[in-house]
């Protein structure tokens, strides 16, 4: 070998043990620093990105933009009608905590978001959206549709956010079985790039007998990352180990269809 | 030389950007044009070692910032055995892994024949690819490979192939630009039937 490519090659692995010897914080300052040095294409992306879309929707028959203003309007009340329901539950969780006098004060509220991106990357299930600090959110928060959990917030930036979705594998949420006393950990399984992906409920008791298939998954709320009675999913089926047993879930969200999420913004404050 | 060598360093870092506006194609089993790898890897080939492993220390550290993803976080009570990610940094070693393997044929190349290189991309991502998913296998346990992931690497490997004859005639551009030899024997070829 050369000296010169001797040289090189001995600075370069130095580089790479510096590099692989980075800790997470470092590694999230360096990905924010290379996410703020090409925010501008990104703009300049997003601007040609929302005229190509005007020019697409313009092409549409007036009547299917007629059908889907319709869906879009019922949706839109159907959103409005849980938010209200929300609200008042709300408020009479408040109500209760002041009469029992806990002291905890929780505050929940949304921030509505579209995805703008599918799939950034080769092997991690994720989508970014058009809403980051700017919007208060940040790391960790849960993310959640209509039809129920979405996923987490994992990369924030100043006007997107990237989300790790359920269906990835190194997504985790502590939850319990509708009706039965099994809790356990959903998580997402590898190399499910085709067809409805499939959720794993893992560490059910080994005989789990009162788990049936069409029962619905929520969360516990345990964890510290997802708030309690968020919908996964229904239980496809269970099979059963020699020492616990496991259930497919089929999640409750369309992955395929997503188009608009909430960001729920949680600040639980201890007394 | 070191014009060719700047400029090849500013095409990498067009491609990150390009890259990010490049979608998974989800009708041809989410493959995708991996951008930024073709384009290293056609520069490996014209270049010299020290410069392809700075390339491939760029594209590695920039790619991981990229794709990253952060740490599993919640109550380690609850999320007792989180899901390892692969650790940033990881990409330098399988981007100089490639380039070693593309400047394996540099003297073909140098004869003029860089068709052999063009499928060599195709090679060496499917590589790359594939090792990428052994890594998780290996930080993550439990060997799963399911048709639709071999589909994948298949598909994006042949998919991005198709477009390194693009981005060799850029290169070819770049280097008569540049007054920069990067076919040393073809050309010794031409000029000989040149003079005779």
């Amino acid at each position: 070998m050369k000296p010169l490519n001797l040289i090189a090659l001995l600075l370069f692995l130095g580089g790479a043990v510096w590099a692989l010897t980075r800790s997470d914080r470092a590694v999230r300052d360096i990905q924010t620093g290379y996410y703020s040095a090409i925010a501008p294409f990104f703009k300049a992306g997003s601007a040609i990105e929302t005229k190509a879309r005007a020019l697409q929707t313009e092409t549409h028959h007036s009547k299917e933009l007629e059908v889907k203003l319709h869906e879009a309007e019922m949706q839109m009340h159907r959103l409005e009608l849980i938010e209200s329901r929300y609200r008042d539950l709300e408020k009479e969780n408040a109500s209760l905590r002041d009469a029992v006098k806990f002291k905890a004060s929780t505050k929940f509220d949304v921030v509505a978001a579209q995805i703008v991106r599918r799939q950034p990357t080769t092997w991690w299930q994720t989508v970014e959206i058009d809403r980051g600090k700017d919007f208060n959110i940040d790391a960790q928060y849960p993310v959640l549709s209509s039809e129920g959990l979405v996923g987490k917030v994992d990369l924030v930036r100043d006007d997107r956010s990237s989300v790790v979705l359920l269906t990835d594998e190194s997504s985790q949420v502590s939850a319990k079985v509708e009706g039965t006393p099994e809790v356990g950990i959903l998580v997402g399984q590898r190399g499910q790039f085709e067809g409805t992906p499939m959720l794993r409920l893992r560490y059910l008791s080994k005989e789990a007998a009162s788990v049936k298939p069409g029962q619905r998954v929520f969360t516990t709320g345990r964890g510290g990352i997802f708030p309690a009675n968020i919908l996964l999913g229904t239980v496809e089926s269970i099979e059963k180990n020699s020492l616990d047993s496991e259930a497919l879930v089929r999640p409750s969200v369309n992955f395929g269809d997503l188009e608009t999420v909430f960001v729920v913004l949680t600040h639980a404050k201890s007394p | 030389m070191i014009r060719y060598t700047l400029i090849t360093l500013l095409l990498v870092l067009a491609a990150f950007v390009v890259q990010q506006f490049l979608p998974a194609f989800t009708g041809l089993h989410n493959a995708r044009i991996l951008l930024v790898q073709l384009v290293f890897l056609c520069t490996a080939v014209t270049v010299g070692t020290p410069t392809m492993l700075l390339l491939a220390f760029v594209c590695g550290f920039l790619w991981d910032a990229q794709c990253g993803l952060g740490q599993a976080g919640g109550d380690p009570g609850i999320y007792n055995l989180p899901v390892e990610v692969l650790h940033f940094g990881y990409s330098m070693l399988l981007f100089a892994a490639m380039g070693y393997l593309m400047q394996g044929i540099q003297p073909l190349f140098r004869q003029g024949k860089w068709q052999f290189s063009a499928l060599l991309t195709g090679i060496a991502i499917f590589f790359y690819l594939s090792a990428e998913y052994a890594l998780i296998t290996f930080v993550r346990g439990g060997f799963v490979l399911s048709r639709a992931t071999v589909m994948q690497v298949a598909v994006t490997s042949g998919l991005t192939m198709l477009f390194s004859p693009l981005v060799f005639w850029v290169l070819f551009r770049i280097a008569n630009l540049c007054h920069h030899t990067i076919r040393f024997d073809g050309l010794k070829r031409r000029n000989r039937k040149r003079h005779s």
